[in-house]
């Protein structure tokens, strides 16, 4: 029985310490970093390593045959184009064809190549542009760069009549003329050739080949791959390009890019100056984590202004797929989603998915696209009663006890949202979407669901609604007809239709070829213009916020030139400059 | 005790066939596969060609038949998400599991067996009863909470590094950066897994120890003369030793379960982490694989408690208890 | 001890039942003007009702509020509504009352692993009884599965399995389908230790002499058998109960349990395995201390110290 009072002595002998422990760690203040100081002077050109992260590991370094970004990543820093088209600027500029001319039908362009050679010493010549295309279309590779080097589904021709000129024809007028072979990553003939001609150029280059056989005509070499830990560049001394001042290019000795799979410990690593860079925007949620940092001048928070490639939300427009259900009376009709659109509170969107760092939209081309950007397209705004006279025009109304509505037939107004997992911002947008139709007497029920299993679903046609994201690769709408034409594969709430399913989307169909064959600037914005305002009027997909995009990258890097699209720093590599060149570790 | 350990052996066998050859079954039949992922990009025409390539379109018996082949040579098929054969994949992450794991066990050795002595020995006091709510309190938390907890704890206060095994180095680190390095990361996941354990071990060698001291023979020799302290050590500690021995098999099974979540809460690149990304991006035969190697250790776990127990109980010995 | 689990039992239910009488706000209720709020302190004045100073948004985009000392609301449950929101745990990343989620969650967490223990004990009990009483090939069958359930990688099964099941599911059918694999993989505890206390008593004297008077194995059981297991079946049931909670929570934080607008603490603890927002706003940690007070009182009751003194 005197067991209990030296229990309770113990307990609070315990307690007490306890509570010292937390009176003693509660007064700490938030962590100081003792680091040195950041000497902003002495900015060194030459030199220095640069460590960034990957989410993910390549999975191939065949560019022509693999479409994931770390692969995309490694082509930017290793491989090279004719021409490029300026991420930050969108101009078109000379890379390894200095100059070309094009003919007066805008059909053929004549390129006069650079002198420039490869990694390894071998010189590059017009044959390596022919091997290249040759690859490409070739079906036993079944590259995915064949698609987006066509014009209307037709190969372009290509010569060559001599080692330094390149004549390469169009099948039709394509209104982004040149821009297209900003799609055209160069292959080495010396090294392919023979895996072209045996019918295995697509396993070439796979991530077990030797480094050295990936010889590079951009401004790195893939020095080493460690799988699971990091990739190693080396500066390439044979890289064409030099500065203002004729100081060869790259500035930078080494780029490292470590593997870090989780978006949280990546951000860790930032803050603690383990990485100079992230390979993809800050989120809105981790400015606040990054702000002190900024305020101490160890990291650059850049805002790089509105995103280009805004979340998207659309229904499922394939009648057969509501054919027996008793919801396709009314599911697919064009006032259904107008009173949705005009349910959703867009600034209170952008509050509580972005943290307000989001600007309000009506249409997939957003403010950050300024180029194709049309301010003029119907608006919907945030007005209930326009919302439930909609609905009440299709025949919705609250017929029972609940909440909710139902049709004639006491069908409930309700439908299935499916959104990735694990990304922050869409499982938000995707339930502030249902708190909003909530009002309106419309049930959603989100599902989150993994990438693949969903991107599965679309494609099957398999889905009721979906909140997702999609990357387009270009600005230029031209550039992406898959998205535009009813035939095309990225059609998302229809895809690939045989014949225009709806008289709208054959109108957008017109107007699209007539865009994409034009090389008028104005007539073609004209045009565009025109299509932007149809789909806002049809909504076959709604677009509600799109965020601000941040980029935190550290202060030791410098000469910048920040792009909307990924890799948002990296694409101009040749120019980025440390200070404190010598240790990966940036000396802090 | 030879056939006894036997059978245990075919037991633990059987097992890791069974897991395994059901989660590539299970995987199989749930909808979507690795191809998912590169569908928007990819043409039907590409896109079945891709699969035949990875052999997603032949019939499930058939599948099945050449994944088992290939086990019996220890070759697990090919990690689709890496494109890294699979037993590479689990090689290198068991080995941080196996690191973790083994961390764990020390500092739950270290921190429970001599505390367990100490409460055991002592009838009363306050010394005692500290250690006794200490342990309770440990006991309470599992690893989840634990991780969470000390994670919370780690990223408030910078003490210590947050996620992964090692920050994302420079290249050329030599062996005593990336071992300093490494005890930076180790401490949270470790102690997360310790915990419990700890307080586990401390409650048996409690009560063995004071199961022991009343042992005549302890009892004798200290009448012998010998101190409180070296009766205890050199003759209730082995004494007590045989019962705690037994529970070292079944903490390796409960390490393993418990590395998942933690694994997963601190990123540490181990075999639960690999499981759970291989889980998301639907890779059939890493999912597999990491069934089968996770069976795998929880069969040697298990099998080791058993010839643990067989040495330190000889009713086992003599009668082959079931 | 019996007592008191059973006492400790019930407490967790009426808690689990109890969410919408003390639940301030709905589960699902979004404030989205206060995405993150912390804490609010009460604050006694005398003998009236505690109070709050409402909190205002200072800076949106990184989070931070600040408390209108001017002003003050009082708490939800003592009358009086205000149209600024009470959050005495704080708010989570859509702006939800942690404390309501809390206490939602409990019903579901809690439910569903008093739900699972339920089943484990109905379907355990009897098979270990059965096994006990029959001995033999039967004894063996049962003993056997069991014994493989056990030792099973229960997470990575528990993992393969809720992965292959369609993920479009309503909450109701994942609660069912969570409940029956736990159920499926708990079973084998109770199983055991019910055989091998039938096993004991089987060839006790009162049974033999129950036996002797003509009374058949169903009596056996009913009348001799369960009564004497009835202390096992209470200590497995507190200390699986515990472990489901766990198994909720860790299933719903990896995102194989329920989906998120449901409050289960597992899905409360998904928005905390992100380290970066946790230590900025620890309130998200609640459910974590929830579930480290239960284990906590099943470990005090279930103490082996109070089973020997």
């Amino acid at each position: 029985m005197n067991r209990q009072p030296r229990a309770l002595l113990s307990v609070l002998l315990l307690g007490l310490i306890a509570f010292t422990g937390w009176r003693w760690w509660s007064g700490q203040q938030p962590p100081a970093d003792s680091g040195t100081e950041i000497v902003f002077s002495d900015v060194t050109t030459r030199g220095g390593v640069l460590t960034s992260s990957l989410r993910s590991e390549p999975r191939s370094f065949n560019r022509w045959v693999e479409r994931n970004f770390p692969t995309e990543f490694t082509s930017q820093l290793t491989q090279s184009t004719l021409i490029r088209i300026n991420r930050a600027t969108q101009e078109i500029e000379p890379a390894l064809a200095e100059s070309w001319i094009a003919s007066p039908d805008n059909r053929t362009f004549t390129l006069t190549l650079r002198e420039a050679a490869w990694s390894d010493g071998a010189p590059f010549t017009s044959a390596d542009v022919l091997f290249t295309f040759q690859a490409i279309y070739d079906p036993k590779v079944n590259s995915i760069l064949a698609g987006s080097l066509k014009v209307n589904g037709q190969p372009l021709t290509v010569t060559a009549p001599d080692a330094r000129t390149v004549v390469i024809g169009y099948p039709g007028v394509f209104g982004p003329g040149i821009a297209l072979l900003d799609n055209l990553t160069l292959a080495p003939k010396h090294k392919l050739e023979a895996a072209l001609a045996a019918g295995t150029f697509s396993q070439a280059w796979g991530v077990a080949s030797p480094v050295n056989e990936m010889v590079s005509l951009g401004p790195f070499v893939l020095s080493r791959y460690e799988p699971g830990q990091r990739l190693v560049f080396d500066r390439n001394p044979r890289y064409w390009k030099k500065d203002s001042a004729g100081v060869a290019l790259p500035y930078l000795d080494q780029i490292v890019a470590e593997v870090v799979p989780d978006q949280n410990a990546e951000l860790v690593r930032l803050q603690a100056g383990q990485i100079d860079m992230l390979q993809q925007q800050v989120r809105p949620e981790d400015i606040a984590t990054l702000r002190p940092l900024v305020d101490q001048g160890k990291l650059q928070l850049l805002e790089l202004g509105v995103g280009t490639d805004p979340d998207v939300f659309f229904f499922n427009l394939r009648q057969p797929y509501w054919a027996k259900d008793p919801r396709g009376g009314w599911i697919t009709r064009r006032e259904f989603r107008q009173a949705i659109s005009h349910a959703v509170d867009r600034e209170s969107f952008a509050n509580t998915v972005y943290l307000g760092a989001g600007v309000p939209i009506w249409g997939p081309i957003t403010p950050g696209n300024q180029k194709w950007f049309s301010p003029n397209v119907p608006r919907y705004a945030f007005s209930l009663e326009r919302a439930k006279a909609l609905l009440a025009g299709l025949g919705l109304a609250n017929r029972d006890a609940d909440e909710w509505l139902e049709d004639d037939k006491g069908t409930e107004a309700r439908f299935t949202v499916l959104t990735y997992r694990g990304n922050s911002s869409l499982e938000r947008s995707a339930a502030v979407l249902r708190d909003d139709l909530r009002p309106l007497g419309i049930a959603v029920d989100v599902v989150a669901l993994e990438q693949g299993a969903l991107v599965e679903r679309m494609l099957k046609g398999d889905f009721e609604s979906i909140f997702f994201v999609y990357s387009a690769s270009a600005l230029d709408p031209g550039m992406s007809p898959d998205l535009w034409l009813s035939s095309g594969s990225a059609h998302i709430w229809n895809i690939g239709q045989a014949t225009p399913a709806t008289e709208w989307e054959k109108q957008i169909d017109d107007l699209m070829r007539q865009m994409m064959s034009s090389v008028d600037q104005a007539e073609r914005k004209r045009l565009f213009d025109q299509v932007q305002n149809i789909f806002a009027e049809n909504l076959p997909a709604l677009y509600f916020v799109a965020p601000r995009m941040y980029i935190g990258v550290s202060s030791r890097v410098g000469s910048l030139t920040p792009a909307i699209l990924r890799p948002q720093l990296l694409w101009a590599a040749d120019r980025i400059t440390v200070r404190s060149p010598g240790t990966g570790q940036g000396g802090r | 005790m030879g056939r006894y350990l036997l059978r245990r052996l075919g037991f633990a066998l059987l097992l890791v066939l069974v897991v395994s050859s059901a989660s590539l079954l299970l995987t199989r039949l749930a909808p979507g596969d690795i191809t998912s992922e590169q569908a928007l990009v990819l043409d039907p025409a590409s896109l079945a060609k891709l699969r035949t390539e990875l052999g997603l379109d032949r019939p499930l018996a058939v599948q099945y038949a050449s994944w088992l082949a290939g086990v019996v040579r220890l070759d697990f098929g090919r990690s689709l998400l890496y494109s890294r054969p699979v037993s590479t994949l689990i090689g290198e992450r068991a080995l941080n599991t196996a690191m973790l794991a083994s961390v764990a066990l020390v500092l739950a050795t270290v921190i429970g067996l001599p505390l367990g002595v100490y409460s055991g020995s002592r009838s009363r006091g306050v010394g005692r009863a500290s250690v006794r709510v200490l342990s309770v309190l440990a006991l309470s938390v599992p690893p989840l909470i634990g991780s969470l907890g000390l994670v919370f704890l780690a990223a408030r206060t910078g003490w210590l590094p947050v996620g992964g095994m090692t920050s994302a180095a420079g290249i050329d680190q030599t062996w005593a950066q990336w071992l300093v390095d490494l005890a930076r990361h180790l401490p949270i996941p470790a102690l997360a897994l310790a915990l419990p354990l700890a307080a586990t071990l401390e409650r048996l060698q409690s009560q063995a120890i004071e199961k022991a001291t009343r042992e005549p023979f302890v009892a004798a020799s200290r009448a012998r003369g010998l101190g409180h302290a070296q009766a205890l050590i050199r003759h209730a500690w082995p004494v007590s030793l045989r019962s705690v021995l037994g529970l070292y098999g079944i903490m390796i099974g409960s390490l393993f379960s418990g590395s998942f979540v933690v694994e997963v809460i601190t990123s540490w690149p181990g075999l639960g982490r690999l499981m759970y990304d291989a889980l998301k991006a639907r890779d059939l035969y890493l999912v597999a694989g990491c069934a089968a190697s996770g069976a795998f250790f929880l069969a040697a776990g298990t099998w080791l408690a058993d010839v643990l127990l067989a040495f330190a109980d000889p009713r086992v010995r003599s009668q082959e208890a079931r | 001890m019996t007592r008191r689990a059973a006492l400790f039992v019930l407490a967790l239910t009426a808690l689990s039942l109890a969410a919408p009488l003390l639940a301030p706000y709905d589960a699902g209720l979004a404030f989205r003007d206060f995405l993150h709020a912390p804490p609010m302190r009460p604050h006694l004045q005398g003998f009236a009702a505690p109070v709050v100073h409402p909190i205002v948004l200072a800076d949106r985009l990184e989070q931070r509020f600040e408390a209108d000392q001017t002003r003050t609301i009082p708490l939800p449950w003592f009358g009086g509504t205000s149209d600024r929101p009470v959050f005495l745990l704080g708010a989570d990343n859509f702006g939800r009352d942690v404390l309501s989620r809390l206490l939602y969650g409990a019903r579901t967490s809690v439910g569903l692993a008093l739900f699972a223990t339920v089943g484990a004990v109905l379907i355990g009990a009897p098979a270990g009884a059965w096994a006990g009483l029959r001995g033999g090939w039967v004894d063996d069958a049962v003993m056997r599965v069991a014994d493989f359930v056990l030792i099973l990688p229960v997470i990575y099964v528990v993992l393969v399995l809720r992965a292959v099941l369609p993920l479009v599911l309503p909450a109701s059918t994942v609660f069912l389908l969570v409940a029956w694999i736990f159920v499926a993989v708990g079973w084998p505890f109770v199983a055991k230790g019910v055989r091998a206390i039938v096993a004991a008593e089987r060839d006790r004297e009162y049974v033999l002499a129950a036996r002797s008077l003509g009374a058949g194995p169903a009596r056996i059981l009913v009348h001799h058998l369960i009564p004497a297991c009835s202390g096992h079946l209470v200590v497995q049931a507190t200390l699986l109960l515990p472990g489901f909670i766990l198994a909720e929570a860790t299933l719903s934080f990896v995102g194989l349990g329920f989906p998120d607008p449901v409050a289960s603490w597992g899905t409360m603890l998904a928005e905390a395995g992100n380290y970066n927002a946790v230590a900025r706003f620890p309130w998200t940690l609640a459910p974590a201390v929830a579930i480290f007070a239960i284990v906590l009182a099943t470990n005090l009751i279930a103490s082996p110290d109070d089973r020997t003194s």
